[in-house]
């Protein structure tokens, strides 16, 4: 898949709108990774998806309509807002092996949402959600 | 979701093909919604079972939403009509994914939606609704590879015993069109204050479409006061409408109106042709000033307007001095400027108003060789920022006035804080041209006495 010029790739942060201890909230992205994963599998999409209390970052990968078809389905979900586009453009696939992989919570290093969201640093706060992600599935591989 | 669009077509019986038995209602071919004949029919239908079983003593209370898209012009306009038809779908889909199966969903046509309500509802369950929308259809959106955002502004209204369904969708409108008023982005339910407002605008708009043609508008002047010399030296020509019935009419009542219903382009020129012909009877030093509205600009009128009422009056140029707010300047700037100085070539002056009030930009300030700056009324009693604004008016070569001056101990100060003019009630209110020839004599006196004790 790797390379295919078909694939699009869209980075997305938004505000955790989920209130509970830190095990409920694990919890509840659990809930959200199941299903994610069976429509993903579905729908040829691969990517990551991680979080903190303030918020999510995710990564969609494959064809176009279908990635945005997945980020309006998404758009509904009301466990979380304020969400920003931060980058759509055809890449190759990064996280093919991935019908969604869960980098988890996000270590103390990662940035918080006002930092990500901040007007004019889309490219960079893309490219530093990227590399966490690529860092915590390379340190899990490693495992 | 095939159950829901089952919930959405009418009751058997209701408008039903006569050979077929399917539904008449072909529904919005966009965004397969219902369309705007179904939905009243629909809506009709409600309110008749609605008042049966209330007869009945049951409790059953329809309630309709009006969803007007915010900036969905924009999205058109920017994006492509094959963008803005994409984004209407999605919006279809985001409202059917926030309601109830028994809600109906409708698109009344352009980027006007409506929900029917027809299951018992509160106001807190439609409050959580009406929230739930709001922020779902304000979501961004992703249209072929772009991201689009819009808003929602939403009216809701109940129905009470006996409305009808064109009374109900009024009340809506009316609620959406307050909920627009408080800057969009929110709902508001109807409350029957609107409709006394409503037709209290509507009354307004009719006697002031008329205003001009039944000459009911005056002009009132207020004397301006030269600091240096403490000498008159003109007036501000300030708009007033005479109504018949609801007496002397302050600016503020209905210059926004007039604005609005673009009726100030032609009270702008008659504002200009009066006071150019008033003003010609003054002493050769007095001066009037004259406010500009912003669609003046826009609409490309001011220029040959001043020109005419110069033309007319046979005022010399530099007597009239045209009062400009920062708004004006804010959009088109470029073509404002353009205007300006085809203003300046008449001879004309050119006055920024209200300085302080706005964004009080330098950048504004600097972008034209305004030859007057007035410091907004609400600075009266800010040395500071007076002394601040004189300082650089002065030094960009303008001069200075200070309105809203109502002491003689603000008028000292002023002085003292480098103003070159003055005007507010310390010196005069604004006053009816038969005042004009008493203060101007008064004024010519007493500078005379001043002379000859030299």
């Amino acid at each position: 898949m790797t390379g295919n010029p078909e694939s699009y790739r869209l980075i997305y942060i938004s505000r955790n709108a989920l209130r509970g201890t830190a095990a409920e909230l694990e919890a509840e992205v659990g809930h959200i990774l199941v299903v994610s994963r069976r429509n993903n599998a579905r729908d040829g999409i691969t990517g990551a998806l991680l979080f903190n209390e303030s918020c999510f970052a995710q990564v969609l990968e494959g064809g176009s309509d279908v990635v945005q078809e997945v980020f309006e389905r998404i758009q509904l979900d009301p466990r979380h807002c304020d969400t920003v586009v931060l980058a759509f453009g055809p890449a190759p696939r990064e996280f093919g092996e991935w019908s969604m992989a869960y980098a988890g919570a996000m270590g103390a290093d990662s940035a918080g949402y006002h930092h990500l969201a901040m007007p004019g640093g889309a490219e960079a706060a893309s490219g530093h959600i990227l590399d966490l992600l690529r860092g915590v599935l390379l340190r899990q591989g490693a495992a | 979701m095939d159950s829901m669009i089952g919930a959405v077509r009418p009751a058997a019986g209701a408008g039903r093909c006569q050979s077929c038995a399917g539904p008449l209602w072909q529904g919005d071919e966009l965004t397969k919604l219902a369309d705007r004949r179904e939905f009243l029919a629909r809506l009709s239908d409600a309110l008749t079972v609605s008042a049966q079983s209330n007869h009945d003593g049951g409790e059953r209370r329809v309630a309709v939403m009006m969803i007007d898209l915010d900036r969905f012009k924009a999205v058109n306009d920017g994006l492509g009509h094959p963008a803005g038809d994409a984004l209407l779908r999605k919006v279809a889909a985001r409202l059917r994914s926030a309601l109830r199966e028994t809600d109906m969903p409708a698109r009344l046509g352009g980027d006007e939606f409506a929900v029917l309500l027809d299951k018992p509802v509160d106001e807190c369950v439609v409050e959580a609704i009406a929230t739930r929308l709001v922020d779902l259809i304000s979501r961004p959106y992703m249209i072929d590879g772009s991201v689009a955002n819009i808003g929602a502004s939403i009216g809701i209204a109940f129905a009470a015993p006996g409305t009808g369904p064109d009374d109900l969708l009024g009340q809506a409108d009316l609620a959406l069109y307050k909920s627009k008023a408080e800057g969009r982005g929110r709902f508001a339910f109807f409350e029957p204050a609107l409709q006394e407002a409503a037709r209290a605008r509507r009354a307004l708009e009719f006697d002031l479409r008329a205003a001009l043609a039944l000459g009911q508008f005056e002009l009132f002047y207020q004397p301006k006061i030269h600091l240096g010399e403490n000498c008159l030296s003109g007036f501000e020509a300030l708009i007033r409408w005479r109504h018949p019935l609801r007496g002397l009419v302050r600016p503020d009542d209905f210059i926004p109106m007039a604005e609005d219903l673009g009726l100030i382009i032609r009270i702008g020129e008659w504002v200009l042709r009066a006071a150019c012909s008033e003003a010609v009877n003054w002493p050769e030093g007095l001066s009037v000033a004259v406010n500009v509205a912003p669609a003046q600009f826009y609409t490309g009128s001011l220029v040959p307007a001043v020109a005419a009422a110069l033309a007319a009056s046979g005022l010399p140029g530099p007597r009239l001095e045209l009062e400009i707010t920062e708004t004006a300047l804010l959009r088109n700037g470029p073509e404002v400027l353009r205007q300006l100085a085809a203003l300046k070539a008449l001879g004309v002056k050119i006055a920024l108003d209200d300085f302080g009030t706005g964004y009080s930009s330098l950048t504004q300030l600097r972008s034209f060789p305004f030859d007057r700056v007035k410091i907004d009324r609400s600075f009266a009693d800010d040395g500071v920022v007076v002394r601040a604004v004189a300082a650089l008016g002065t030094s960009l070569g303008m001069c200075v006035t200070a309105e809203g001056v109502e002491t003689a101990e603000q008028m000292r100060r002023l002085r003292q804080d480098g103003c070159t003019e003055a005007q507010g009630y310390h010196l005069s209110r604004p006053v009816p041209v038969p005042a004009l020839p008493g203060i101007i004599r008064r004024h010519l006196e007493a500078s005379n006495v001043e002379e000859s004790n030299r």
